[in-house]
């Protein structure tokens, strides 16, 4: 199994790259249109990590494609990523003759279904049978939520999904350190401007601002090492 | 096709109990709600549907860590020096 902290290096990399193509900086984006472009670029990201080889990383990039209105970004993200994932965004996952073998699977599932006579069943069997439909109905839940789960048989179903959470997990976390070390170099930044107004006001020459940052890199990694730990598991809550 | 009656699936292979086993193994690292209950008779069905959970709150999060970042990236005060190492980082 891959180590946790690999996949989030990797994943960091590629996001970076990614969210530096989006050009933030020059163009006047909506908050909306921003938001898209941060998501795109994390989800592209961590998908290529597999580099094409899970059925869900393959679906995740072919779904980022299809969804996001500015194509030429999405080609210049994964430009540099193998050929694999490169095809499945402009060919997309499945050919379309593939769509009506399934669909027509789907309407004969259903047909056999409705022809099924009811009799007396003994209590056990039908409560075997209950639980069958439970992780059927349940199955078909998870199907929906794994990108590329209907087109998976119940056991690799499983496979995708345990490799799928835990790189969600490594999205979640290095989305999360990002995030807090942005805000927090936000809160330094207000804070500084203040001290700085102070300092003026009270006539002082030199800046402030100048005698505490020496090293801007040093201020990022200094302030994430000492940021309180990020809560793994906030936001997971468990309905019954 | 065969119209079998009793078959009710489409022919694949359904999820067997050792794959279950397997998957609880693994996901009771990821979750620590199954962790403490009787460790063979977990219910095929519960545990899925704690998957489910997990997987549409770590969407979510997903989510809404875009949309932070997104508001953040808009607030950056645009002369101090903290914006420009975020302004070298990603932007």
């Amino acid at each position: 199994m891959r180590a946790p902290q690999s996949i989030k290096q990797e994943f960091l990399k590629k996001w970076i790259l990614g969210l530096q193509l989006c050009d933030f900086a020059k163009q006047n984006m909506s908050m909306l249109e921003r938001k898209k472009a941060i998501k795109l670029s994390a989800d592209i990201a961590i998908a290529s990590t597999r580099n094409g080889m899970t059925c869900w990383s393959r679906a995740l990039v072919a779904k980022a494609s299809r969804d996001y209105g500015d194509k030429v970004l999405v080609e210049r993200m994964l430009a540099s990523e193998s050929e694999k994932l490169k095809k499945v965004s402009s060919i997309g996952l499945i050919a379309p003759n593939k769509w009506v073998i399934i669909r027509s699977k789907k309407i004969l599932r259903k047909s056999r279904r409705a022809r099924r006579v009811r009799s007396s069943v003994p209590q056990s069997v039908l409560a075997k049978s209950i639980a069958k439909k439970m992780v059927k109905k349940r199955t078909q839940v998870l199907k929906s939520l794994v990108p590329g789960g209907e087109f998976m048989d119940d056991i690799s179903l499983i496979e995708e999904t345990l490799d799928y959470i835990i790189s969600l997990r490594a999205q979640v976390d290095v989305m999360q350190t990002l995030a807090k070390a942005t805000d927090l170099l936000n809160e330094r930044a207000k804070v500084q401007a203040q001290v700085g107004h102070l300092a003026l006001a009270a006539e002082s020459t030199a800046s402030p601002t100048a005698r505490l940052i020496s090293d801007p890199s040093e201020a990022f990694f200094k302030q994430t090492r000492e940021s309180p730990q990020v809560t793994r598991h906030q936001g997971h809550r468990s309905s019954s | 096709m065969s119209s079998r009656r009793s078959r009710q699936s489409s022919g694949v292979p359904r999820i067997t109990d050792d794959q279950i086993i397997e998957l609880v193994s693994k996901l009771r690292q990821l979750l620590p709600e199954i962790r403490d209950r009787r460790s063979d008779k977990v219910s095929a069905s519960k545990v899925l549907q704690e998957t489910c959970n997990y997987i549409r709150s770590l969407h979510r999060e997903v989510d809404d860590l875009s949309e932070r970042l997104s508001q953040l990236l808009a607030t950056i005060d645009a002369d101090s020096p903290e914006a420009a190492i975020i302004r070298s980082l990603i932007m």
